[in-house]
C-alpha cells in the first residue's frame, strides 16, 4: 500500500504521458478537429505559442479527447472498480457521439487507462483517488500555468515524433 | 473533507454570479454563467439530486447555445 | 481530504484566473481545467454509480459548450 502522498505525483505523470502519448497517436496536433479547436490554436499562435500544440490544446478543450477518457476512467474506477471504469468507458463513447466527435480518442484514452489504473492499484497497491488527483494536476500542468510554453513543448514533441 | 467541495461551491457560484454581471462582453458573461452552473451542480450533488443534477448539466449548455444563436442574428440585424 | 484539497485548490485558482483573463478566447482554457477539476470533486462528493453518470453529464455538457463559445466567437468576430 503505497502513501497517498507519495502516490499522487507518480499518478500525474502517467497521467500526463498517457493522454499526451494517445493524443499525439490519435494525431490531434496536426488540426484543429472541430471548429473550436480550430479557433483557440491559432489565438494561442497569436500571443506567442507554436501552432501544432495550440490545435492540441483546442482540441482538449473542444472535443472529448484522451485527457476527459482518463479522468472519467479514474472516477469511475474510483467508486466502483473495474465496473465502474466499464460503464465510464460505454458513457465516455456516447459522450464522444453526442458531441460530433468522429475519432475514438477519447474511448481509448478511457480504455487505457482503466487497464492502466487497474494494474497499478491490484499490484503495486495505489489508492484510486490518487488518480483523480493526478489527472487534474496533469491537466493543470497542461492548460493552466502558461499556454504559451506548453504549446511550444507540445509542438516541438509532435515534431519530432511525426 | 464535504465542508471543504461545499465551500468551493459557495465560491464559485458567487464569483460567477457576480462577475458575470461585472464584464462587459456578452461572450465573458456567458462564460462566467458557466463558472455559476459548476456551483449549482455542485451544491445539487451535495443534497443528493443526482437526476437533477445530471438533467442541468446537460441543459445548461442547450441554453447557452440557444443565446449564441440569438447573438448571431443579433448581430445580423445590426448590419 | 488531500484528494479533495487538491481539486478545490486547482478549481478556485482556475475560476479566478479565467476571470481575470482579458481575452476571451483564452478564458476557454482555464475554464476547462476548473471543469476537470468539478468533474473530480462530483465523485469524490458521493461516491454512488449513479455519480458517475452526473460527471459524465457534467464534463460532455462542459464541452459542448466550450466549443460552441468558441466557433460562435470565431464566426462573430471575423465579421
Amino acid at each position: 500500500m503505497i502513501d497517498l502522498l507519495a502516490a499522487i505525483p507518480i499518478a500525474a505523470v502517467i497521467c500526463l504521458v498517457l493522454f499526451t502519448a494517445l493524443d499525439i497517436f490519435w494525431k490531434l496536433p496536426k488540426q484543429g478537429g472541430v471548429s473550436g479547436a480550430d479557433v483557440i490554436g491559432k489565438e494561442l499562435e497569436k500571443n506567442g505559442g507554436d501552432l501544432n500544440g495550440g490545435w492540441m490544446i483546442g482540441n482538449i478543450i473542444s472535443s472529448p479527447d484522451a485527457s476527459a477518457g482518463t479522468l472519467l476512467a479514474a472516477c469511475g474506477y474510483y467508486v466502483w472498480g473495474i465496473w465502474g471504469a466499464v460503464i465510464s468507458i460505454v458513457l465516455v463513447y456516447i459522450g464522444a457521439r453526442i458531441c460530433a466527435d468522429k475519432g475514438f480518442a477519447g474511448t481509448s484514452g478511457a480504455v487505457c487507462a482503466a487497464l492502466i489504473i487497474w494494474a497499478l492499484t491490484s499490484f503495486a497497491g495505489f489508492p484510486p483517488e490518487s488518480f483523480i488527483a493526478g489527472c487534474v494536476i496533469a491537466i493543470f500542468l497542461v492548460e493552466g500555468i502558461s499556454t504559451r510554453h506548453a504549446t511550444r513543448l507540445l509542438g516541438k514533441i509532435w515534431r519530432k515524433v511525426s | 473533507m464535504t465542508d471543504l467541495i461545499l465551500i468551493l461551491a459557495i465560491f464559485l457560484a458567487l464569483f460567477g454570479g457576480i462577475a458575470a454581471l461585472l464584464v462587459r462582453s456578452a461572450f465573458d458573461k456567458l462564460i462566467c454563467l458557466g463558472i455559476l452552473t459548476a456551483g449549482v451542480v455542485l451544491f445539487l450533488v451535495e443534497k443528493g439530486y443526482l437526476d437533477v443534477a445530471i438533467v442541468v448539466s446537460l441543459l445548461m449548455p442547450v441554453g447557452t447555445i440557444f443565446i449564441l444563436l440569438l447573438l448571431g442574428k443579433k448581430q445580423e440585424a445590426a448590419k | 481530504m488531500i484528494v479533495e484539497g487538491i481539486c478545490v485548490v486547482i478549481a478556485a485558482y482556475c475560476a479566478i484566473r479565467a476571470v481575470f483573463e482579458p481575452k476571451t478566447l483564452k478564458k476557454l482554457p482555464y475554464l476547462n481545467v476548473m471543469n476537470f477539476a468539478v468533474a473530480g470533486a462530483i465523485v469524490l462528493l458521493m461516491p454512488y454509480p449513479i455519480t458517475i453518470c452526473a460527471a459524465i453529464a457534467y464534463f460532455i455538457g462542459s464541452t459542448l459548450e466550450s466549443n460552441a463559445i468558441a466557433s460562435t466567437f470565431a464566426r462573430l468576430e471575423e465579421q
